[in-house]
């Protein structure tokens, strides 16, 4: 029994193998069906901005990173604000940042090309179920180019149908469609909530964003608003 | 209207801004070290870039979308479920507007 041990030692370091890459698509699929009226939602708003079925996918394709996208959409005009799109879209997928470092003391111990393809797709949804994946002892960082690549699929797919089927809709205000990023965005912060001491961060986001709608250029209120809380947090948490 | 050459070079892009943040976590760690206070700055700002769309977009526009974001953040600190609170606030929304207010 104690050879049995030794034998199965070598399961115990990290690795990125295709029985792992199955693994993270079939088990995120109860997770992934919720990013659907996402998909949907994401379509049908970049419809209602008069953008293309074959941009909205295409941005659904490459981006791939759903709030970001749905923050794109205000900055949707020609001629397109690129310098402020790209801080915009920066900002709003940062939090990457932070889901990356949080995987590297796993990462780190795979060969490049398995981290890189366990980082390509990485998103909120993959990233919580990987990182309860790791604790349940999963050490096959398959799985997180695996739930990717699912949700990766789920995303383009409700894209489409939203985009396409968006354009028949006509007036999409009579659906709610027009509320549906802020009032996710708005629930997502309100589920962020973690007490007392994220008032004062909270509340120089707001109101620098707020003031800045009135004097910055389009779109940089957010840059300014993101940058204000990170620096009251900072200055008060850090 | 943007034309659609403008439109796939800026969500390429985009794309290129976006896979940086996904490798750049990993590629970062493997040179520095994230002090709790990058952390905290980096946490803050996360959840400040979807306030400082919420806000002013929300204050800019009807009465039927601030009634939509209430709703939204009443469901959203009840129940926890983001996608609930969504549903309920288009659903507002769209109730309002059905409504012709």
């Amino acid at each position: 029994m104690a050879e049995q041990t030794t034998v199965t030692e070598p399961a115990q370091i990290p690795r990125f193998t295709a029985k792992g890459v199955w693994r993270g698509c079939v088990e995120i699929a109860p997770i992934a069906v919720f990013i659907i009226p996402f998909g949907i939602a994401f379509g049908v708003a970049a419809s209602a901005k008069g953008i293309a079925p074959e941009v909205s996918i295409l941005m659904s394709i490459a981006i791939y990173a759903g709030a970001s996208q749905f923050a794109l959409l205000d900055l949707w005009y020609a001629p397109l604000p690129l310098a402020t799109l790209a801080l915009t879209v920066l900002a709003v997928n940062a939090r990457h940042i932070l889901l990356g470092a949080a995987l590297a003391p796993w990462l780190l111990q795979i060969p490049i090309k398995g981290r890189l393809a366990a980082l390509i797709g990485l998103s909120d949804g993959s990233f919580a179920y990987a990182m309860s994946a790791r604790e349940r002892g999963e050490i096959d960082a398959g799985i997180l180019f695996g739930s990717g690549i699912a949700m990766w699929l789920i995303w383009i797919a409700s894209t489409a149908v939203g985009a396409l089927a968006g354009s028949f809709l006509g007036d999409l205000t009579r659906f709610g469609f027009d509320a549906v990023m802020v009032t996710y965005f708005a629930a997502v912060v309100v589920g962020q909530w973690k007490g007392a001491k994220d008032l004062y961060p909270w509340l120089a986001a707001a109101a620098v964003a707020v003031i800045g709608t009135y004097v910055l250029p389009p779109g940089w209120h957010i840059i300014a608003g993101a940058l204000a809380g990170g620096i009251v947090g900072t200055w008060r948490h850090g | 209207m943007v034309d659609t050459v403008a439109a796939v070079a800026a969500v390429l892009l985009l794309t290129l801004i976006t896979m940086a943040t996904r490798v750049g976590g990993v590629w970062i760690m493997s040179y520095v070290k994230i002090t709790p206070r990058i952390e905290a700055f980096l946490k803050y700002m996360a959840v400040s870039v979807l306030i400082a769309i919420v806000v002013p977009t929300t204050l800019a526009a009807a009465p039927r979308i601030w009634m939509a974001v209430a709703a939204a953040a009443v469901v959203a600190a009840v129940t926890r479920s983001a996608l609930s609170a969504m549903l309920v606030g288009a659903a507002v929304a769209a109730v309002v507007k059905n409504l012709g207010m």
